[in-house]
């Protein structure tokens, strides 16, 4: 049986994050494990906050393509974006 | 059979620190889970000190000497930021890598099949110069080493399955056709290295498993994998650096392994020494950082040395 990922509870500070910032915070927690800069005792954190981030990246990612769908043609051949609300 | 155990209660007086997951109560539950009825069998024995000269045999120049001489007095020291030594630490390293020393021997003195070393601090992650990740001296590489100097035994194989890579040994094995390495490990994580394409001159056998793989790829690794290749080396000698950490239970880690998986992997090692080196095994304990897992795991690792009939 594999163990199940925790659910991704988004903390207040990853929240605030553009997706650009949680994007560079992703890459340097990934550079970090991958390079052995993380403590034995503290790998599990740092994996869990990089799932964090990737989560609220992807749902940043989530959000503005659903804005790029609603981007339709108008009658007059101009296009523009209908309400998100 | 006859399983020997090998143990000090030094190991017990290694302290890093309060809340530190490498625990004294790690070992204590090892102990009190190998001394139910189950494991009657079993012949314990104390484990002798290292010599320097054994500890050399990884280890060089005056690398042992240091460690020993930053033992402090009271408190606690820190090697690094997960290692800590306390006023037991030297003792009960230096027990730590005797037992593997002793083991080997007693084995291929023929007074047991095989052994398991009930020991602490662990080991795999310690490299020649640089003591990291909760060990100080690498004892499995030592056993390894020992076996291989002093048995004459031409070529000897590490089989690690800690959640966590065993850098250590791999970088005392990498350059050395001689002697084999060969782990599974949650990656990319804690400590960094163990990509499948660290292959060393053809010695090493690394099977990084993504975060929550289990059982299902754990085994896949294995057989279509490590076990290949492990006969293909045809060691002399197994040493096997068995960690429970990938348990599903474990804090530290995000495999989902249960106890069974280790008493299989135990099994399918303990059939390809059979097939080698005349089942010639020894195991010692590295990670496992969930007690009760680590009590589960540990029993089912032991059943499965006891268990495995002579070829």
């Amino acid at each position: 049986m594999a163990k199940k990922p925790p659910g991704i509870a988004i903390p207040k500070d990853i929240a605030a994050l553009s997706f650009e910032d949680a994007l560079a915070e992703l890459d340097k927690i990934v550079g970090e494990l991958e390079s052995g800069k993380v403590k034995l005792n503290e790998a599990i954190g740092a994996y869990e906050r990089g799932a964090k981030l990737k989560s609220h990246c992807e749902a940043k990612l989530a959000e503005a393509k659903a804005k790029v769908e609603k981007i339709v043609p108008s009658a007059d051949g101009t296009v523009g974006a209908e309400s998100m609300d | 059979m006859t399983t020997l155990i090998f143990t000090h209660k030094a190991c017990l007086s290694h302290d890093p620190g309060a809340n530190h997951p490498e625990s004294p109560a790690r070992l204590q539950a090892v102990l009190d889970a190998l001394k139910s009825p189950a494991f009657a069998q079993c012949k314990w024995h104390e484990a002798p000190r290292a010599v320097p000269a054994q500890l050399a045999l990884v280890h060089p120049g005056d690398y042992a000497e240091r460690i020993l001489a930053a033992v402090p007095a009271s408190n606690g020291y820190a090697l690094d930021p997960d290692t800590v030594l306390s006023p037991g630490s030297g003792e009960a390293a230096l027990r730590a890598a005797g037992a593997l020393v002793a083991a080997v021997d007693a084995v291929m003195a023929g007074d047991g099949d095989n052994a398991f070393c009930a020991v602490r601090p662990p080991g795999h992650h310690a490299e020649p110069n640089r003591p990291m990740g909760f060990c100080v001296f690498n004892n499995a590489a030592i056993g390894a080493l020992h076996a291989r100097r002093n048995h004459g035994l031409e070529r000897v194989a590490v089989v690690d399955f800690d959640v966590h890579h065993g850098n250590g040994t791999q970088a005392m094995f990498a350059r050395d056709p001689s002697l084999f390495y060969a782990s599974t490990h949650q990656f990319p994580y804690y400590p960094g290295t163990g990509a499948a394409d660290e292959t060393g001159v053809g010695n090493l056998v690394n099977v990084p498993l993504a975060p929550f793989s289990g059982s299902a790829e754990f085994r896949a690794a294995m057989t279509d994998t490590i076990l290949p290749a492990l006969s293909a080396f045809d060691p002399g000698f197994i040493i096997i650096s068995a960690g429970f950490d990938a348990h599903q239970n474990d804090p530290l880690a995000q495999l989902g392994l249960t106890e069974a998986d280790y008493g299989w992997v135990t099994a399918e090692l303990l059939q390809v020494a059979n097939q080698t080196c005349a089942g010639r095994v020894v195991s010692t304990l590295e990670g496992g950082y969930d007690l009760g897992a680590l009590a589960a795991s540990v029993g089912a690792h032991v059943s499965a040395l006891m268990a495995f009939p002579q070829a």
